[in-house]
């Protein structure tokens, strides 16, 4: 019976101490949720202040106040609410007067602030009939104080809200304010006044932090008030932060039962005379119970677990508890702020620190200078060795960036961009000499879990307030000059210059333009002629794009065409030429071929096949009498996939034509690796053919390569008869440029191939 | 920011110094809220009888800038005096003053230049510089000869004082009431006055 007593107590006894654990953890996270908040609110008061004081100290601020230009600092205050996203920003001055658009039954309070606010303290919480609101001073010194700024942010559901998301546990945050002898009610009416709330809020005001149970409407429930200073120190306000009984009891459940459990089963071994057993549990328990009220007095003790029955586990999950609660508090204010991958600061952290660094720098007059930096290649390394590579390097990049500079603010913007702060005093070349030595450093390959991965980046700099006053339109203009970089070859920095902004809003308006010429009709096609010298007639005509624009007027191809390839249009519009090019031919005599110039990126989409094919089959076009031009810059992306089209268009019976030889790459592996049908020799060296001997030499050069692969060959840009006899005598099979004609309309094709041309050539 | 001021009078004994008929020496000694002797606070005394002739001090009206900082910290100058705003800095400076006595601005001026202001009226004149946020100074101007700065045992004698109905005046930039002053009304006997005052605030 004795036994049975004891073994009854050894199960109330463990039932305690799950109690005191769930209490201990829901109590720490109370705790921890209390810090995030005063840590977050430190945080936003320094920004908003730095702000606030950027204006205090502004000469014409200061005047104003003192002449009392009341419009002036309305309209001030204005910009700085705006800028600080604050609704209600006030300046009082020395007198008591207030000035400022916010609410009147805040205006009456806030007036009073500086005078009462205590000593050194530069915020303060206040109750007003509109609701709770957290006043942050800033004072204007010329150089004694004149007056004060002061923002009023309101304490309502929102920040609550923001507030319980922070926490790891649900918990519900609410505002109390003072109604009067000692009684304190919800706003909102969510908390309803009652005398337990009052003496509880009371105890806090009293200096007992501690969480305790309190019967809330919702039931009982673990909370903790936090008592929030208003001017003079009294607090006005509480913020009361709880977590439901029930809840905080939940996880516990399934050990209160097995502990019951154990405690019959126990008994039932205890009257089979196991008393060893009851030792067993009644010490362990003892030294959890001592260690949980340690950890309820702050201090950490490790438990030693002797055994692995349930006692062992739950001595061993209360070791993994206590030291959780200790490290959450760090790490959810570190979560906020920071990358988890890498743990550089975040974006959120970068803009802040960004728009900090801008204010401080426009009021001494300095700079701020950010360094947007991107991998090349990164989505290959993922999509190639698999993303945790990936992730490694990133982290190699982080470490690299990190070490290479200590003076600034190395972040992680997301994916493989990240971006560096650095408030330069001294050297107005540290940014240019930071951005090379990245350069230098992420030249030669990385050893990425045991990849060599080759890895370059490009830079973008942006140096404010020159270039941007604010953190969005400073890393907007960084980000322009990274892609400038990119565009540029990868692997280079480039600064931010106005013009590169002006010339992306200009690309980002023609290409708008661009589509609606697309879908409104606005382009059209020229032909130019191309005189068989051996027929001594026309042969074919080039087609040539034009474009009509309403208002911009005739808009020359080398000005939207790399637009029209950067925003992939181009497959488009290379698609409406094919077509209505084949259809205009279709008129036509049929010697008389069509010649049609197609983009390497036109020609590299996967249905340009089929593009032909449909241009030929709706106009009806003879297959023979189309010439595709393509340029040697097709190859560089991979030669089989090219000549394996190359070998599909001409088994359609379409002819292709090698445009601009002699300018690009011109190897000579490309004429052996298809027969093309035409070489179309380049202008500049038709320019200088009859008088320069080495100009005359490469046209022969290439005429003869030509006749010796069975290839013709066509002369562009041809402008005087003197070039025409040159490249006659040289055996070219034919000729197009203005000494012949320049491009026409195509109504008018018709008359120039009846018309007497042999007469010109 | 609310302030409690209050003088502690504390009486001594008189010491008597004739210098000419009818006028003592008064002796002020100031003392900052936590006991310690307060230097550089101003002690004005407002006297019964005013004195015949302009009133004049045996130094430069000059506030110059040097090391960044106002040299002097306190001018103390007679109402309608010229002040000299020599810069002696490598820097240059802009002084300005948003007082209510005399409001002015110096823009940008530099090494070896000086520039200077009539101080018309009697009062307090803070001195900024809008390029130095650190620096401060200040010009009292005055309307009466028996002005003086406590030395470093927070002592001020002034002489000279005629005897009779008189009011004390002790200003410093931590007192914190309006412009800084506080004031309180004294008797000077024929045989002198000395007193104690501490400065009594958060």
């Amino acid at each position: 019976m004795l036994f049975a007593l004891c073994l009854l107590s050894i199960a109330g006894i463990s039932q305690i101490v799950i109690w005191k654990n769930a209490r201990d953890t829901v109590q720490a996270e109370l705790s921890a949720s209390g810090s995030v908040y005063d840590r977050i609110w430190a945080l936003r008061a320094r920004s908003l202040g730095d702000s606030a004081s950027v204006l205090a100290r502004d000469f014409g601020f200061r005047s104003a106040i003192a002449s009392g230009d009341r419009p002036t600092i309305e309209s001030a205050l204005a910009n700085l609410s705006a800028r600080a996203d604050v609704a209600q920003t006030f300046f009082v001055d020395s007198a008591g007067d207030i000035i400022g658009n916010g609410l009147p039954e805040l205006r009456h309070a806030v007036a009073t602030v500086p005078t009462t606010l205590a000593s050194g303290r530069r915020d303060a919480v206040i109750a007003t009939k509109k609701g709770v609101f957290r006043l942050i001073v800033s004072p204007v010194l010329a150089p004694m104080e004149i007056g004060w700024v002061i923002f009023a942010i309101p304490l309502d559901a929102g920040e609550m809200t923001a507030l319980q998301r922070l926490s790891a546990i649900p918990l519900t945050a609410a505002i109390l304010q003072h109604r009067g002898a000692a009684q304190w009610h919800g706003g909102g009416g969510r908390t309803r006044g009652d005398a337990a709330l009052d003496v509880f809020v009371a105890r806090a005001i009293a200096g007992e932090r501690a969480p305790s149970a309190l019967l809330l409407p919702g039931g009982w429930a673990f909370a903790l008030a936090k008592p929030l200073a208003g001017p003079t120190g009294k607090a006005e306000a509480v913020l009361l932060l709880s977590y439901p009984w029930t809840a905080a009891m939940a996880p516990y459940r399934t050990m209160q039962i097995g502990i019951t459990l154990a405690g019959v089963i126990g008994l039932i071994l205890v009257l089979l005379g196991s008393r060893r057993l009851a030792n067993g549990i009644a010490r362990p328990i003892a030294a959890l119970d001592a260690a949980a009220r340690a950890l309820e007095e702050g201090n950490r003790t490790e438990l030693i677990v002797q055994s692995d029955d349930e006692v062992g586990r739950l001595a061993h999950s209360f070791n993994l508890m206590s030291a959780g609660i200790v490290e959450r508090e760090h790490r959810i204010t570190h979560l906020a702020f920071h990358d988890s991958l890498t743990g550089l600061p975040n974006r959120t952290y970068f803009r802040e620190q960004l728009d900090a660094g801008l204010a401080r720098a426009s009021k001494r007059g300095e700079s701020v200078a950010i360094l947007c930096l991107d991998l090349d290649g990164f989505k290959g390394v993922n999509d190639t060795l698999g993303h945790p590579v990936g992730d490694v390097l990133l982290r190699r990049v982080g470490e690299i960036l990190s070490g290479l500079a200590p003076d600034g603010v190395v972040s992680r913007l997301g994916g493989d961009e990240f971006a560096i702060i650095l408030d330069h005093r001294g050297d107005p070349d540290r940014p240019r000499a930071l951005a090379q030595a990245i350069l230098d450093q992420l030249y030669h390959p990385l050893q990425v879990d045991g990849h060599q991965v080759a890895t370059g980046a490009s830079i973008g700099i942006a140096v404010g307030p020159g270039d941007g006053a604010d953190a969005d339109t400073l890393l907007k203009n960084a980000d322009l000059a990274l892609y400038l970089g990119k565009q540029d070859g990868r692997g280079v920095f480039r600064f931010f210059e106005p013009a590169l902004d002006a010339a992306a809003r200009k690309r980002r308006q023609l290409e708008l333009d661009l589509r609606e010429a697309l879908h409104g009709g606005q382009f059209r096609l020229n032909f130019q002629p191309i005189f068989d010298l051996k027929k001594d007639r026309i042969g074919g005509f080039e087609a040539l794009l034009r474009w009509e624009h309403p208002k911009r007027g005739n808009v020359p191809p080398i000005d939207f065409i790399s637009v029209a390839e950067d925003t992939g249009l181009i497959i488009a519009i290379g698609d409406w030429v094919m077509q209505e090019a084949c259809r205009q031919a279709t008129a036509w005599p049929d010697h008389v071929r069509i010649a049609v110039n197609v983009s390497p990126l036109q020609f590299r989409n996967s249905g340009f096949q089929n593009v032909i094919f449909q241009a030929l089959s709706r106009s009806g076009l003879a297959p023979n009498r189309l010439e595709v031009e393509i340029t040697e810059s097709v190859f560089l992306e991979g030669e089989s996939s090219v000549l394996t089209l190359l070998h599909q268009l001409r088994a359609m019976g379409v002819r292709v034509a090698l445009d601009d030889f002699g300018t690009g790459y011109s190897s000579l592996s490309y004429l052996r690796s298809f027969p093309f049908d035409k070489i179309k020799i380049d202008k500049s060296f038709v320019d200088s053919v009859a008088h320069d001997d080495s100009s005359a030499a490469i046209v022969r050069a290439i005429v003869d390569l030509a006749n010796a692969l069975h290839m013709e060959t066509t002369a562009e840009g041809v402008e005087d008869s003197e070039q025409l006899a040159e490249l006659r005598g040289q055996g070219c099979s034919s000729i197009q440029g203005y000494l012949f004609s320049r491009p026409i309309e195509g109504s008018a094709v018709m008359a120039m191939i009846a018309g007497p041309m042999s007469a010109v050539a | 920011m609310r302030m409690f001021c209050s003088f502690v009078l504390a009486i001594s004994a008189a010491s008597f110094i004739p210098d000419m008929a009818g006028a003592a020496t008064v002796t002020v000694e100031v003392r900052s809220s936590d006991g310690k002797p307060l230097a550089g606070a101003v002690v004005l005394i407002d006297a019964a009888r005013k004195p015949a002739g302009p009133i004049k001090f045996d130094y430069a009206y000059e506030m110059a800038q040097k090391n960044i900082t106002f040299a002097p910290h306190v001018l103390i100058v007679p109402v309608g005096s010229t002040v000299t705003f020599p810069n002696r800095d490598k820097v240059r400076h802009h002084v300005y003053s948003f007082s209510k006595p005399k409001r002015f601005d110096l823009k940008l001026y530099g090494k070896e230049e000086t520039r200077s202001v009539v101080f018309d009226k009697a009062g307090v004149v803070a001195l900024g510089c809008n390029i130095h946020d650190a620096m401060s100074g200040f010009v009292l101007v005055v309307d009466t000869p028996y002005a003086m700065q406590t030395d470093a045992n927070g002592r001020a004698a002034i002489t000279g004082v005629p005897a009779g109905a008189a009011s004390v005046r002790i200003w410093h930039p931590t007192i914190r009431t309006p412009d800084n002053m506080l004031s309180q009304p004294a008797t000077v006997s024929a045989t002198g006055y000395s007193t104690t005052y501490t400065i009594r605030g958060r």
